[in-house]
């Protein structure tokens, strides 16, 4: 999105600002077609796909916050079980409204890792997701042998819906468009977090840190922020998402979600925002076109991302902009 | 209870273990250090290794020790071709590197539960009886098992030290553009050393089949291990994965005899943090530039 822009910034203010309405009008027929298409089909199984897709898109694109410094998480899906764990047990015991219990459940979660991140973030690279992956473990055997509070194994059931206004978001349908609320106000936040003066940080972290380091940035200081909120925004899904399914174990969320994760974000694209969701529009409702075979559909998702990372290693969203740069006829900029 | 016997008990467990936690990194640590690649689907390697073992060694009925080589070679070939159309590729961007590998893992795993199921099967022992030392009884196939690591890393270390192609791959390892300018062809070394290091990984599932039981997921946990003990040894350096590993193998089987499995891997979790904190290259590790 912003090197599009900026490429066809350079010929002049006139298709700068056709470009800018072009996208506006897209991002209203979008919105349009997703507030109207739930309408149209009694189907409840493609309606719970949808909320699944926008569900898996805030877990995708709070993923690629983290790595939009450089880091890659394996333990992301025991951040989402957090957060789910808060706010169920909140529900369960102290009977907290969901919704509340969704607020708690993402500060808690972005505190925790904020507090982890000024820890394991002074590791870069490759130690730092061995970290995450073992802490991620760890959690989820945590999980599992703390009965007394988790349930171990046999996980809690009777999770309260969300209720809005004394009005309960019981339905498939009612929850889309709840999902589909969380799911813009994510969007927003980071894309105007990333054009803010910490999303330039972020960007320049990415490319280079040794020079952003040199250039005064405080490396790890951004790397906590992106880091708690990404985990943050996870911690809030998670918990929006145990409200939804209303149930939850340690198997609700492990390492293989993890992957999961990180496969929606690759092969949408790491670089962009847009990415993630990308991903998790297509990736989400894949498995279920391969529903007869146990691990027929881990083996497809495996050989996706292998495909996408040797033959298209900046993801789909770079077919949509070549595409894009064709019809603008502008200029894309190296 | 005596305490004597039962410490003798943890200390050969923790001997056993850590003899297989030793093969994995050692192999772990070879790749990261000659190819800079954390490799996450080193542990279907061992759970490849365990299957070959387990089918030859109970369906074929051959002697233990050709189901070991039979093992280390196929899985060995497959490592090579692996890392020459799914790895090499990523030779300059560590982080797809180690992606790819996470789908090489999903892949190879997943397959495995298509092939052959997802129940875990039993494996006979290679050897009865035990070995009786004053008060203490040791169980000979326990003791095979950490014989057989120790020769296994002995050959290895032979083969490191005194073949050309061994020095070949610790130049590589030391400096990849000087060896170049040596004359060593990088692109036959990348994968002969991922065959190897995987190689390693099935010998050690072969002979851990026996002692645990043989499934498509038994890979996850040798290799959770394998990385808290390169992280403790020290990424890329060879002595620090052994040391690591027996001394992981021996910090885990007191810690869970006295305080149960949960508290030991919390335990090794925080102990890898702690360390990374104070002395982040690893024990025996060298500081990166």
């Amino acid at each position: 999105m912003e090197g599009s822009s900026s490429a066809i910034g350079r010929d002049g203010p006139a298709p700068a600002a056709r470009n800018r309405m072009l996208r506006r009008a897209a991002i209203a027929v979008l919105l349009a077609v997703a507030l109207v298409l739930p309408q149209l089909t009694a189907n409840q199984f493609y309606i719970h796909l949808a909320n699944l897709m926008l569900l898996n898109s805030i877990f995708a694109v709070s993923l690629g916050l983290i790595a939009a410094v450089g880091q890659i998480s394996l333990g992301h899906a025991a951040f989402i079980a957090a957060g789910a764990y808060v706010s169920a047990l909140a529900a369960l015991t102290f009977k907290i409204p969901p919704i509340l219990g969704i607020v708690l459940a993402g500060f808690t979660t972005g505190l925790a890792a904020a507090l982890l991140g000024k820890i394991l973030l002074r590791l870069r690279g490759v130690y730092f997701v061995l970290v995450t992956f073992l802490a991620g473990q760890v959690f989820t055997l945590i999980a599992l042998n703390w009965e007394s509070v988790t349930h171990g194994a046999n996980g809690l059931l009777g999770i309260p819906a969300i209720s809005l206004f004394g009005f309960p978001l019981s339905t498939r349908l009612r929850f889309y468009y709840f999902a589909l609320a969380a799911f813009i106000i994510v969007l927003t936040f980071v894309w105007a977090l990333m054009r803010s003066q910490y999303g330039r940080a972020f960007r320049s972290i990415a490319e280079n840190v040794r020079l952003a380091e040199s250039s005064g940035i405080d490396v790890s200081h951004y790397q906590v922020i992106a880091f708690a909120l990404g985990s943050g925004i996870a911690g809030a899904a998670g918990a929006t998402m145990v409200h939804y399914i209303r149930f939850l174990s340690p198997d609700s969320f492990t390492f293989n979600d993890s992957i999961a994760y990180i496969t929606m974000l690759v092969v949408g694209g790491r670089q962009t925002m847009l990415g993630g969701v990308l991903g998790a529009l297509f990736l989400t409702p894949l498995p279920e076109l391969l529903r007869g075979l146990v691990g027929a559909q881990h083996i497809v998702y495996g050989a996706i991302l292998l495909a996408v990372l040797l033959f298209l290693p900046n993801g789909l969203v770079s077919i949509g902009r070549s595409l894009f740069r064709k019809t603008s006829g502008a200029e894309a900029p190296k | 209870m005596d305490y004597s016997i039962l410490l003798a008990q943890a200390a050969l467990n923790g001997l056993v273990i850590g003899a297989m936690y030793m093969l994995m990194a050692v192999g772990f640590t070879l790749v990261f250090g000659i190819m800079r690649v954390v490799n996450f689907a080193h542990g279907e390697f061992y759970m490849l290794g365990a299957f070959t073992a387990f089918f030859t060694y109970v369906y074929w009925e051959m002697p233990f020790v050709v189901c070991l080589v039979i093992a280390a070679v196929t899985v060995g070939i497959l490592g090579m071709l692996i890392e020459r159309t799914l790895i090499q590729p990523f030779r300059s961007d560590e982080m797809s590197g180690m992606i790819a590998t996470l789908a090489i893992s999903v892949i190879i795993q997943n397959g495995a539960v298509l092939l052959w199921g997802p129940s875990p099967r039993a494996m006979p022992d290679i050897v009865t009886g035990t070995l009786a030392i004053g008060p203490f009884s040791f169980p000979w196939s326990r003791l095979v098992v950490i014989v057989a690591a120790a020769l296994i890393f002995v050959a290895f270390w032979l083969f490191m030290q005194r073949t050309r192609l061994g020095r070949a791959m610790r130049a590589v390892a030391q400096d990849t553009e000087t060896a170049l300018l040596q004359g060593i062809r990088v692109n036959y070394i990348y994968p002969l050393a991922f065959g190897l290091s995987v190689a390693l990984a099935a010998l050690a599932g072969a002979l851990m089949g026996p002692v645990f039981s043989v499934s498509p997921f038994v890979g996850l946990t040798p290799m959770l291990k394998a990385f808290v003990v390169v992280i403790l040894g020290g990424l890329g350096s060879v002595p620090g994965a052994v040391v690591g590993g027996l001394l992981l193998g021996m910090i885990e089987s007191f810690t869970a005899t006295i305080f149960g499995s949960l508290v030991s891997d919390v335990l090794q979790l925080l102990l890898v943090i702690l360390i990374l904190l104070v002395r982040p290259a690893g024990l025996l590790g060298q500081r990166e530039a």
